[in-house]
C-alpha cells in the first residue's frame, strides 16, 4: 500500500536559520540531553566508588592545603576561610570542567555526527547539567564543614541555584566558543588551559578582595567570574543579598555569553561533518 | 464545467489516486570538501597563514550533479566502487552533510541503518543503552518506553538487559542496536553495508524486517556491494562511479554493466 505523504520533513533549500534551526532541534532532542547527562552521571559512578568520592575530595583537598597557608595571612578578612575559599573552588571547578571537557565530548561526538544527524549542542548542554549535577552533590560537604566550623547559614542563601543557574549559562556560552575553535585546531584548547590558570588569580576566590591595592582592583572587575563569586559569597559566606546591580551585571554577562557562544556554534556547526 | 487536468482524470478513471510526491528527491546535488594543500594543524600557524594571505585550498567533489527521486516504497539499491561517493550521497540524504550545491527534499520520517550501537557504552546496561541510542537516533523517552518490551523481545535478551553491556557477545551487541534502530517503522531507511557484520541468523532477521517495513510502505535506500542481495530485493539500481551519476534503471542491467566495468578495469591494472 503506497503512502502519499506530502509532508516535508527536510528541505535543504529551506531550513531555517542555523542560529533558530538549532535551537528547535536541541528542544527536539531534549530527551537526548537527559540520556546523555545521565550517561555522564553513570559512568562516572560505575567506574569505581572512588570515582565519585574523588571529584568531591578533590576541591575539598585544595581547600584545606590553601587554608592552611592561606587563612592566617588573610585572617583579618576572612574569619571562616575554609567557607569563603570552599564556595568560590566549586564554582570554579565546575567551570573548568564544563568547558574544557566541551571539546573532548564534541571530538568525541564528531564520530557520531559523521554518520547520523544529531544536534550537536545537545551534548554541550548536557555536559553543562552533567557538572552542574556535581557542584549540587558537592554542596553537600560544603554544608557539613559549615557545621562544623559553626557558620551560619541566612536565608539569602536560597538565592544560590539562581547563581549557579547564571553562571551555567556563562560556561555554556565560553564553552561553545572554545569548543567549536578547538575542534578545528587542537592547539586552542591548551591554550585555553593556560588561560584558565591566569583567570583563576584574577578572581577573589583564593583571596579576599580587600587586599587587592585599590589602583589594581579594576583588573577584577573586568573579570565576569570576579561578578559571579560575589554572588555567591554574599549568599553562603556573608549570609545577605547582593545589591540588584550586581544580579543585573551577571544576568547581562550570562545571557550575553550564551547568545554569542550560541551564534559562534551554530555558524560553524555545518562545517563540523565536512572535517575529514 | 471546470477544466480537469488530465492526469488526474485518467488517473480517477483508473481508480488510483493521483501521483505522490517522491519520498527523497536530489536535485543537482553537489558536495564539495575544501582541503588545504598543506594541512594547518595549530592556530597559531592558521592565524599566520591567513595574514600572509599562504592558504590555498584544493577542491574535493564528492559528488556532483546529483539528480534523482525517490518513489515512496521503493527499494532502491545503490552500488559503486569504493570512494565513488556512495556514503556521501546517504550523508546528505540523512542531513549529516548539507549539499554544497542543490537541494535535497525529504518527505517522511527517516531512519539510518548506517552506525549500529551508537552511543552504547559498555559500564552502562542493556537497558540504558536502549534508551541512549534510542534519544540519539530521535526518538523520545516515552517512544522508547512504550515500545521497550517489543525491543528486547525481538533481540531476545531478556535474561541479560539488566546486565552491562560489557558482558555481551558481539552477536548481542549487535542484536540489540539492530532492534533499537528498527524499532520504529520509518518511512525511509537507508542501509550502507551495516549487514556485512553479524552471522547469519542476524543477518537473516535484519531482511526479514527490511522485508516487513517495505512491504507496509517504507521507501528502502541500500547500498551495498552484495550483488546477489541487491539483485534479489532491489526494484531499481543507480550505479555511482566518481561522484555523479553514473547509470540508472533495471536492477540486472545497471549490475550487468557496472561489474563487466569493473572487471574491465581489473583486466588493464
Amino acid at each position: 500500500m503506497v503512502q502519499t505523504l506530502n509532508t516535508v520533513v527536510y528541505d535543504s533549500a529551506r531550513r531555517p536559520h542555523p542560529f533558530l534551526e538549532e535551537w528547535i532541534e536541541l528542544v527536539r532532542y531534549r530527551d537526548l540531553v537527559v540520556q546523555w547527562a545521565n550517561r555522564s552521571i553513570k559512568i562516572r559512578y560505575k567506574r569505581s566508588i572512588l570515582g565519585v568520592l574523588w571529584t568531591l575530595l578533590e576541591p575539598l583537598i585544595i581547600m584545606a592545603i590553601l587554608t592552611v597557608v592561606f587563612s592566617y595571612a588573610f585572617r583579618v578578612a576572612i574569619q571562616n576561610y575554609p567557607i569563603y575559599v570552599l564556595t568560590g573552588l566549586l564554582m570554579w571547578d565546575f567551570f573548568v570542567r564544563a568547558t574544557t571537557t566541551m571539546v573532548k565530548e564534541m571530538i568525541a561526538s564528531e564520530n557520531l555526527a559523521h554518520r547520523i544527524y544529531v544536534p550537536i549542542s545537545a551534548f554541550a548542554v548536557a555536559n553543562v547539567f552533567a557538572y552542574a549535577f556535581n557542584w549540587l552533590i558537592a554542596l553537600v560537604p560544603l554544608m557539613g564543614i559549615a557545621l562544623v566550623t559553626g557558620h551560619p547559614m541566612h536565608l539569602p542563601i536560597i538565592t544560590l541555584p539562581v547563581t549557579m543557574g547564571l553562571v551555567m549559562m556563562f560556561a555554556l556560552g565560553v564553552g561553545l566558543i572554545v569548543s567549536t575553535i578547538s575542534v578545528f585546531f587542537h592547539d586552542f584548547s591548551l591554550m585555553y588551559d593556560v588561560l584558565l590558570r591566569a583567570w583563576l588569580y584574577l578572581t577573589p576566590i583564593i583571596y579576599p578582595i580587600d587586599i587587592v591595592p585599590e589602583h589594581l582592583r579594576f583588573l577584577l572587575w573586568i573579570n565576569p567570574m570576579t561578578h559571579y563569586v560575589r554572588l555567591l559569597h554574599d549568599a553562603v559566606y556573608f549570609g545577605r543579598y547582593s545589591p540588584l546591580h550586581v544580579w543585573a551585571l551577571c544576568g547581562m554577562i550570562s545571557g550575553l555569553a550564551l547568545l554569542i557562544g550560541w551564534w559562534w556554534f551554530t555558524r560553524t556547526r555545518d562545517a563540523f561533518a565536512y572535517r575529514c | 464545467m471546470d477544466h480537469i487536468p488530465s492526469e488526474q482524470f485518467v488517473t480517477a478513471l483508473a481508480g488510483g489516486t493521483a501521483a505522490a510526491a517522491p519520498a527523497v528527491e536530489l536535485r543537482g546535488v553537489a558536495v564539495r570538501y575544501r582541503l588545504p594543500s598543506q594541512p594547518v594543524h595549530s592556530f597559531k600557524e592558521y592565524i599566520i597563514r591567513r595574514l600572509k594571505g599562504q592558504i590555498r585550498y584544493q577542491d574535493l567533489w564528492a559528488l556532483q550533479d546529483i539528480t534523482l527521486s525517490i518513489q515512496p516504497g521503493e527499494f532502491l539499491g545503490i552500488i559503486g566502487r569504493n570512494g565513488a561517493g556512495k556514503s556521501t550521497l546517504l550523508k546528505v540524504i540523512a542531513r549529516v552533510l548539507r549539499p554544497t550545491r542543490g537541494r535535497v527534499i525529504v518527505r517522511g520520517r527517516l531512519a539510518p541503518l548506517l552506525e549500529l550501537g551508537a552511543g552504547f557504552h559498555m559500564d552502562l546496561t542493556g537497558r540504558e543503552n536502549v534508551f541512549l541510542n534510542g534519544t540519539l537516533l530521535g526518538y523520545r523517552r516515552d517512544e522508547i518506553a512504550a515500545r521497550f518490551d517489543a525491543i528486547v523481545d525481538f533481540a531476545e535478551l531478556w535474561e541479560f538487559i539488566d546486565m552491562p553491556v560489557r558482558a555481551y557477545s558481539f552477536g548481542m551487541l549487535m542484536r540489540l542496536a539492530f532492534s533499537v534502530a528498527t524499532a520504529f517503522r520509518p518511512d525511509i531507511l537507508l542501509v550502507d553495508e551495516v549487514l556485512a557484520v553479524g552471522d547469519v541468523q542476524f543477518r537473516k532477521k535484519c531482511m526479514q524486517r527490511m522485508g516487513a517495513f517495505h512491504a507496509s510502505g517504507t521507501t528502502i535506500i541500500l547500498v551495498s556491494h552484495h550483488m546477489d542481495l541487491v539483485r534479489q530485493f532491489c526494484e531499481r539500481v543507480v550505479w555511482i562511479d566518481h561522484g555523479r551519476i553514473r547509470m540508472v534503471g533495471e536492477p540486472d542491467t545497471v549490475i550487468r554493466a557496472y561489474t563487466h566495468y569493473v572487471m574491465g578495469h581489473e583486466r588493464r591494472s
